[in-house]
């Protein structure tokens, strides 16, 4: 009995042993480290490599070979999230861990004033030699209570109208960009008025997607969810009668006079309407015409108006910040300073159609002579500068922007797209929603 | 609770003299093996999973900022103010909709495709990897593949309902369908890999003792409701606690049905997960009302988890005394028989 | 009793006779169970065709290009003609796609490897070792299942910060070195697989703990083994939040890199489906390549109790 167990036994062992080369013999596997970038370890004294987080498209591609050209002694890597909201994520983690946020972080105007509620761990980059190099507003985006500039511009989004001149034609309204241009009017009733002269003849919608317009609307009023004299107050929701006013009526124009497509931004259904004549005008600031030539490639017709309806606009834009946490935040400052001049911004723009925050850039003949052959050859770049010219007024962005404006864009979503509440409701809704914000 | 209690405990090579060095070390060895055996783990948790926890434990009673840091401590504010919230509420019933509309329809398809694996087929290997194609796309990508395919207007399988006849269902507009989407996406990606466990256990049942049921006369159908899922027991209660845990966490599938990554415009399809998240990172930013949503969440799990582990056990052990009184014992010895 | 037998099952089991074993054991049921009719055949096409229609519809929309996918909700269920041109498209973007590739070879070898071992030692140990404290440590490992991860990524980050291990590789592999599912899992199969008489007739043998883990508990666990090796190879492949996180876009896994394609203003699905096909692709040839080993593994099942 007992001698064919061990004899098995002990071949199985051998067994064993052969299989996992010995019994005692820990087989824990070695992790293998590999591929892990070195950072700036033993490099000589002064030869430093900076990290530059991006998302979306800064057009950096080519510029930040062309600085460790200028400067040999600093290699710089583009970290790069897909989304505005993934890198607001990260960076949001990384703050909160006290660690590992890249030397220079791109941040976006909507959440800049999130981050900027701890302005004392972002570096402050004033530098009198700078003064003036963007536009007032701009500037003015990125500076604490107390003077302090916590973020070098590098795009704005001034917005014109982009429409298709073919669905135009049909309807018996004019095409050509200076006629449509007029035809536009001036106030927000103007362009609804065009609208409803539009979709009576038509089988195409006015707009896309009411909570664009909104957007638009919003970005026209300097104290959107909250009074700043003389410190910030937001102001509750229901009592917020200016926003409310604005809700009303582009509910109104979206679903009682039908001009909507009733479609969400950046959702498959909105995508797909561009080659299917969903709608006939958009709000478009400069980096929207390279959305809407992807989108609607093989489509002939879009065209971009030099007017916008309220007065001018703005819709988005970066900044580059320089955390406090950072090994090297004095050359981290000379590379934002530098990636943010009007030389450079311009070359993003050619590249991506970033268009520049600087005033430099906006009389600069190297933009002013951009067209755009999607869009029947439109002189682009002077179109834009003057619509960054026609911005007067630009809205007070506090820590509960982001909140509140996320709110409204639900509510007039359930009413357009969703369809699944009515107006009053919906809205009823969003004051809860801000209400828990608190 | 041993998997069968009738058996002896592993044996402690009793009856040696006591001074024996041997029998010491091996009594030792018997001693602290176990303990060295489970310690990794332990090990490894203490430094990526309790710290976690615990740190989330003392931020849930602070007010702490996601940026702003720690404000002080407030006790059981966080925990009052997120139970407050409607939407914390609504976050809980739209997780257990999508948790009941995948995990019973996946368990009870797993089991049943399972038995259809069980079966002598040709060509079994290509078979059970067809089921588990599904399983190898990683969530993100399902996540676009049926965005794009549940899209409202222009999407594939509204496309298809309009050629067959069927009105357009709003698959993000509405709450109910919305949640039927996410889990068809959840049920596509995990139904062939529980189908897998659940194959895997039927494997190791007998098959002397379910042909010997079956030679008694038991139909198959009998036979696999009274030996086979009582003998699965184990991998049962497996594949249900994970998949409530796994469930009741549900993250990322909701989390890609559209771009915004919300839940919807109504938050007709936000988990409580994706609530936490939003009350972490997104509008509110608050990470001490986050970690308390986290820590009420991980009661809830225990708790469901918990009910689970004991219904999961009453129902396959009544099934097993049953397979019992209809004479188990004797299909046994009739297997010892046949062994000798 | 069945001392006698004992011994063969565990030789057989150790000696890797089990392809033999699992041969002998269907030849035997081949003459007791006879073949399922077509019905089943149909059933299953069905189940396959309804597995494998998302993937190929990715690859149908991989095959086209973004105008075509918004003119056609339905698309032509032939493929078009444009997937390699996609592929490279791909290829070239800025995304560090072969640096990815390899990333995430490292991670999820490392990760499966690591995992099995130590999962299946400690399943061992709570599932067939008493011991003081078993059940109370054993819910608490499932308990630690039901912690939101989410959660637990910036007290995480923190320690990997001051570990300064941040985009390093070691941060993704060593949290996930060992799991609670993988330790589940293990404990569960072992529990109903490996019999008590196999561990008692190696230690009567005087084979130390380790041993008899090595000779029994370890074959024993082959097939419950291969797919947790699996099931982890796949979750480390797919992991995107942490890894992003922690390594970013400069040292990233292949869903970090991924992720990348749909950083433009212009989303373009062709292009994004092409990088989801190629995603998958590793893991549907690891699948072709290992999933035989793997899913015979399963059919040679364990010791017959």
């Amino acid at each position: 009995m007992r001698s064919p167990i061990l004899l098995r036994s002990a071949a199985a062992a051998a067994f064993a042993a052969i299989l996992f080369a010995g019994c005692s013999q820990a087989p824990a596997p070695a992790p293998t480290d590999t591929g892990a970038a070195p950072t700036d370890s033993a490099a000589p004294a002064e030869e430093i490599t900076l990290t530059v987080a991006t998302f979306n498209e800064f057009g950096y591609n080519d510029l930040l070979a062309e600085y460790t050209k200028l400067n040999p002694n600093v290699k710089v890597e583009e970290v790069k999230a897909a989304t505005s909201d993934e890198a607001r994520a990260n960076f949001m983690t990384k703050l909160a861990a006290g660690s590992g946020l890249s030397d220079v972080e791109g941040v976006e105007v909507d959440w800049l004033p999130e981050i900027m509620q701890s302005a004392d761990k972002l570096a402050d980059l004033t530098d009198p030699a700078l003064d003036g190099r963007w536009l007032d507003w701009k500037a003015a985006q990125a500076t604490t209570a107390d003077g302090k500039l916590v973020g070098y511009g590098t795009d704005i989004g001034p917005e014109g109208v982009c429409y298709r001149a073919d669905l135009f034609e049909k309807a018996g309204l004019p095409t050509d960009r200076e006629e449509v241009a007029k035809a536009l009017g001036s106030t927000w009733d103007d362009y609804f008025n065009l609208g409803k002269q539009f979709v009576a003849k038509s089988d195409a919608a006015w707009f896309d997607s009411a909570d664009a317009i909104f957007q638009g609307m919003v970005n026209q009023v300097a104290n959107p969810f909250s009074s700043t004299e003389p410190e910030e107050t937001l102001i509750p929701l229901d009592q917020n009668t200016q926003i409310k006013a604005i809700y009303d009526q582009i509910v109104k124009a979206a679903v009682d006079d039908k001009l909507s497509a009733n479609l969400q931004q950046w959702q498959p259904d909105w995508q797909n309407a561009f080659q299917n004549n969903g709608f006939a005008t958009m709000l478009c600031p400069g980096w929207m015409l390279g959305v809407i030539e992807g989108n609607a490639a093989g489509v002939e017709g879009w065209d971009i108006a030099n007017a916008f309806p309220g007065g001018g606009g703005n819709w988005g834009g970066s900044f580059l910040t320089v955390p406090a946490q950072g090994a090297h935040v004095e050359e981290a400052k000379k590379l934002a300073a530098w990636l943010t001049a009007p030389e450079q911004q311009i070359k993003a723009f050619k590249l991506k159609g970033t268009f520049p925050s600087q005033v430099e850039a906006l009389t600069s003949q190297d933009l002013l002579s951009v067209t755009n052959p999607f869009f029947n050859d439109a002189p682009t770049g002077q179109i834009l500068a003057d619509r960054a010219k026609a911005v007067t007024v630009v809205p007070f962005k506090g820590p509960n922007y982001f909140g509140y404006r996320a709110a409204i864009s639900n509510a007039i979503n359930r009413v357009d797209v969703d369809k699944t509440h009515n107006a009053a409701d919906s809205w009823a809704t969003a004051v809860s929603d801000v209400a828990a914000l608190g | 609770m041993p998997a069968q209690p009738d058996v002896a405990a592993p044996p402690s090579s009793a009856s040696r003299p006591a001074f024996d060095w041997r029998s010491f070390r091996s009594r030792l060895d018997v001693k602290s093996a176990p303990y060295l055996y489970i310690a990794p783990f332990f090990l490894l948790f203490a430094l990526v999973g309790l710290f976690p926890l615990l740190y989330t434990a003392f931020v849930s009673v602070h007010k702490w900022g996601l940026v702003t840091g720690n404000q002080g401590f407030i006790g059981l504010d966080n925990y009052q103010a997120v139970l407050d919230q409607p939407r914390f509420w609504q976050g809980m019933g739209n997780t257990f909709s999508i948790f009941l509309l995948s995990s019973v329809p996946q368990i009870i398809l797993a089991i049943f495709i399972a038995a259809v694996l069980d079966a002598n087929l040709r060509a079994k290997t290509f078979w059970r990897m067809g089921v588990l194609v599904p399983y190898v796309v990683a969530p993100v990508a399902v996540g676009l593949i049926f965005n794009q395919m549940f899209a409202d207007q222009s999407g594939f399988v509204n496309a298809i309902f309009a050629n067959i006849g069927l009105p357009a269902v709003g698959w993000h507009a509405d709450a109910f369908a919305s949640h039927v989407a996410i889990a068809t996406m959840v049920n596509f990606r995990w139904t062939g890999y529980n189908a897998l466990i659940v194959l895997a256990a039927m494997q190791a049942i007998p098959r002397d003792i379910i042909e010997a049921a079956v030679v008694d006369g038991a139909s198959r159908l009998r036979t696999f409701f009274s030996i086979t899922i009582p003998m699965l027991r184990p991998t049962l209660i497996f594949v249900i606690i994970t998949s409530t845990i796994g469930g009741l966490q549900i993250f990322d599938e909701p989390r890609m049905f559209d771009q915004i990554g919300l839940g919807g415009n109504d938050r007709q399809w936000m988990t409580i997960t994706m609530f936490m998240y939003e009350v972490g990172w997104g509008n509110q930013r608050n990470f001490g009302r986050a970690a308390a949503v986290a820590w009420i969440l991980f009661v809830v799990i225990v708790v469901i988890a918990l009910l689970n582990y004991w219904l999961t056990s009453r129902i396959a052990s009544s099934g097993a005394a049953t397979a019992k009184l209809h004479g188990a014992s004797r299909l046994l010895g009739t297997t010892k028989g046949d062994r000798r | 009793m069945s001392a006698p037998q004992m011994p063969v099952g565990m030789i057989e089991q150790v000696a890797g006779k089990g392809a033999a074993r699992a041969a002998r054991r269907r030849r035997g049921m081949d003459q007791g169970i006879r073949r399922p009719g077509w019905l089943t055949y149909l059933m299953l096409a069905v189940i396959l065709v309804i597995c494998a229609f998302p993937l190929y519809y990715a690859f149908l929309l991989a095959s086209t290009n973004a105008t075509y996918i918004a003119q056609n909700p339905i698309p032509s269920l032939i493929p078009q003609g444009q997937f390699l041109e996609n592929v490279v498209r791909v290829l070239s973007a800025d995304i560090k796609f072969w640096q990815a590739v390899i990333n995430s070879v490292i991670v999820a070898v490392t990760t499966s490897i690591s995992v099995v071992f130590f999962a299946t030692l400690a399943g061992f140990s709570f599932a067939k070792l008493r011991f003081r404290g078993r059940n109370g440590l054993l819910a608490f490992v499932i308990g630690t299942m039901a912690v939101p991860t989410q959660l637990g990524i910036i007290p995480l980050f923190i320690v990997m910060a001051q570990l300064g291990w941040v985009g390093n590789l070691l941060s993704v592999i060593v949290p996930a070195m060992v799991t609670a599912f993988g330790v589940f899992w293990m404990t569960q199969y072992l529990s109903e697989a490996l019999p008590y008489e196999l561990i008692e007739a190696a230690r009567v043998d005087g084979c130390s703990m380790i041993r008899t883990f090595w000779h029994v508990a370890l074959p024993a666990a082959r097939p419950a083994a291969a797919m947790l090796a699996l099931f982890t190879f796949v979750a480390s492949w797919t992991n995107f939040f942490w890894p992003f996180v922690v390594l970013g876009s400069s040292n990233p896994t292949l869903p970090v890199a991924l992720q990348l394609l749909q950083g433009t203003y212009f989303k373009d699905m062709a292009l994004i489906m092409a990088g989801v096909v190629l995603a998958t692709i590793p893991l549907l040839v690891l699948f072709v390549v290992a999933g035989r080993h793997l899913v015979s593994g399963i059919m040679a099942g364990a010791v017959k109790g």
